[in-house]
């Protein structure tokens, strides 16, 4: 089983989407957390992150989510987030993420969500 | 047929990379209990979470330590003990221990904190922490199975 894995794809010039497989739990978030503070040092605050391929979460990597979205806000940007598994949703909506977030099925509606600003 | 009585253990260093190995000994351990398919990821989550806590702040800066995961299951509870010798914290007090927790600030505001705990309380019927200054730190998470009578 893949442990971990994150791949980047740009969607449009200021739309970058992070696909994430495998595990996000307290070993794995700090690559996570990485890759997103990486595009905030490029200026890159509108960020798509696909969920389907991750497996399972903890709060640890609940917490890179949140801590993302509020430095997001804060430079302008947002957060979307794409298909997350049962797993994922499972604690996105103990810890209250899901009424949080914004949530997009599809390439063109996360552009479409992020381009409509926070 | 799960088995009337599951009973394992598992000793692994306080490293996160040993994460996924106790998970994978929880899933295995809960395949031979009773507990419930709609309660395997809780269970599976709260453990998670009481390990990370341990390895992140009771054994801060340090990485010889060593964490216990034991298993005790019936047909009525599915009980988990975590034993460390790291700084005591008691999970029932911490940051995140009250359920009433007012996660939408908490997350508007961008703070991690106490989530792993909050997890812990929200998911399992009785969280215990118990610590003996110098010794062993004993958290105790159980699961009904049955609501007891």
């Amino acid at each position: 089983m893949r442990e971990f894995e994150i791949n980047l794809e740009p969607l449009s010039p200021e739309v970058t989407l992070i696909h994430v497989a495998g595990w996000l739990d307290a070993h794995t978030f700090e690559y996570m957390e990485q890759a997103v503070n990486n595009l905030f040092g490029e200026g890159k605050v509108r960020i798509a992150i696909d969920l389907s391929q991750v497996e399972y979460i903890s709060s640890a990597g609940a917490g890179v989510f949140i801590g993302s979205l509020a430095t997001a806000h804060e430079r302008g940007g947002n957060i979307v987030l794409m298909n997350p598994t049962e797993p994922v949703k499972e604690v996105f909506d103990m810890l209250g993420l899901s009424q949080v977030f914004t949530f997009a099925q599809t390439k063109p509606a996360a552009v479409a969500a992020l381009k409509a600003g926070k | 047929m799960p088995e009337a009585h599951v009973s394992d253990r598992i000793e692994v260093d306080a490293k996160t990379q040993n994460l996924a190995k106790v998970r994978e000994f929880l899933h295995g351990a809960i395949k031979r209990s009773s507990l419930p398919a709609t309660d395997v990821n809780k269970v599976v989550l709260a453990v998670d979470e009481a390990v990370a806590n341990i390895i992140q702040h009771g054994y801060a800066g340090r990485d010889d330590g060593k964490i216990e995961v034991q298993i005790d299951a019936d047909h009525a509870r599915f009980t988990i003990k975590v034993l460390d010798s790291g700084l005591s914290y008691d999970t029932a007090k911490g940051a995140g221990a009250n359920a009433d927790l007012d996660l939408k600030a908490h997350i508007n505001a961008g703070s991690k904190r106490g989530l792993g705990l909050f997890i812990m309380r929200k998911v399992m019927d009785e969280v215990h922490y118990s610590s003996r200054e110098g010794q062993q730190n004993t958290l105790t998470l159980v699961k009904y199975i049955k609501p007891p009578a």
